[in-house]
């Protein structure tokens, strides 16, 4: 049997600091700041260090334009830049090494009919974050701006999540009957 | 025109490496964390839970201190800190389709807002849990990246465009 670890031990520390998602809000908030802080110079927009709705944007119209030659529209960031914005690659890669490392990788398959309201759901989610301007990490980015906007993003956003969940529970409720 | 710590020809090549590096560290804890924005909300109405929650208000909490930060530091690159006092309160940081009122950006936030907590609660997770378990090995979230990755490509050929007609035609234009 393996000794129980110790909790004051370092590793131990960092390795249930880096489980909370505490820890990684706040890793978000100041290296988003810091980000900006050294890329501005390269464009716009302000409150842009991380958002996975407008950074898959930028990714994919980005290259769409340097392989066909396209010109659709994108944050000025990415189209000064010699390549885009990499961070949707990046957390791609980050998640799928920490899966690899701690065995957490598992293939799962399911019909094709999920597959299809999976698509519509990111299809039309991109569309909402893309006339807000931004994923709930980027509307929270731009309330630490100061942009009442996002705020009144938040608030809906959690009216919404409110909605859905009694959605849930009302649809659970008549399975159980 | 704002400056930040690298000039714009060193700029221009850091900012894919500097991305990249920072959504490696991102997906790697939010993997470890499991994180999600709207599962915060989810498991609060649910179970009175506040781990993934505490997450999201955090992030918010710490993007205000980072940018205070960073403004005391590099005040040339952080130019329209504290927004709302620095421009038009009632608009948002550019990013949105341009040209509009206040009022068109208000309803523009609002709609949207109530619509993805809808759809994300009901599809178990927000844009970057999906990616994380498309990274795991979920298909379906798999699809749910690939449907944001054609919906880009979409946006940005149409929808941006009748967006501005819409909002212009019910006399919410700038």
């Amino acid at each position: 049997m393996a000794a129980a670890p110790d909790p004051t031990s370092l590793k131990y520390l960092l390795s249930r600091l880096s489980r909370h998602p505490a820890f990684l809000g706040a890793l978000i908030g100041i290296l988003a700041a810091f980000s900006q802080s050294l890329l501005i110079s390269a464009g716009g927009p302000e409150a842009y260090g991380f958002c996975v709705a407008c950074h898959t944007r930028d990714l994919v119209n980005g290259m769409t334009n340097i392989i066909t030659g396209a010109s659709l529209a994108l944050a000025p960031i990415s189209k000064n830049a010699i390549l885009p914005v990499m961070s949707v690659v990046g957390v791609i890669i980050g998640a799928f090494l920490s899966a690899k490392v701690h065995k957490e990788h598992k293939i799962k398959k399911t019909d094709y009919q999920e597959y299809l309201i999976y698509f519509i759901g990111g299809f039309v989610v991109l569309q909402l974050a893309m006339v807000f301007g931004g994923c709930p990490y980027r509307a929270a980015l731009r309330t630490g701006y100061g942009d009442i906007t996002a705020l009144l993003f938040i608030i809906m956003m959690g009216l919404g999540v409110i909605a859905g969940t009694l959605l849930m529970l009302r649809k659970a409720e008549k399975e159980m009957n | 025109m704002a400056t930040g710590i690298l000039s714009k020809e060193v700029a221009i090549y850091a900012v894919p490496l500097v991305t990249l590096l920072l959504g490696i560290l991102i997906g790697y804890l939010a993997q470890r964390s499991g994180y999600c924005s709207i599962g915060g909300f989810r498991d609060y109405v649910l179970f009175r839970h506040t781990r993934l929650l505490s997450g999201y208000v955090t992030l918010i909490v710490a993007s205000f201190f980072g940018y205070l930060l960073f403004w005391f530091l590099t005040p040339a690159a952080m130019e329209h800190f504290f927004w709302a006092l620095t421009s038009n309160p009632l608009m948002p940081v550019p990013g949105a389709p341009a040209g509009l009122s206040p009022a068109a950006y208000l309803i523009l936030a609002a709609i949207p807002g109530f619509l993805i907590g809808l759809i994300c609660v009901l599809l178990g997770g927000c844009p970057i849990r999906q990616t994380v378990m498309a990274s795991e090995g979920s298909y379906k979230a798999a699809f749910f990246f690939i449907g944001m990755c054609v919906g880009s490509v979409i946006f940005a050929a149409f929808v941006s465009g009748w967006v501005v007609v819409l909002m212009r035609a019910i006399g919410l234009g700038a």
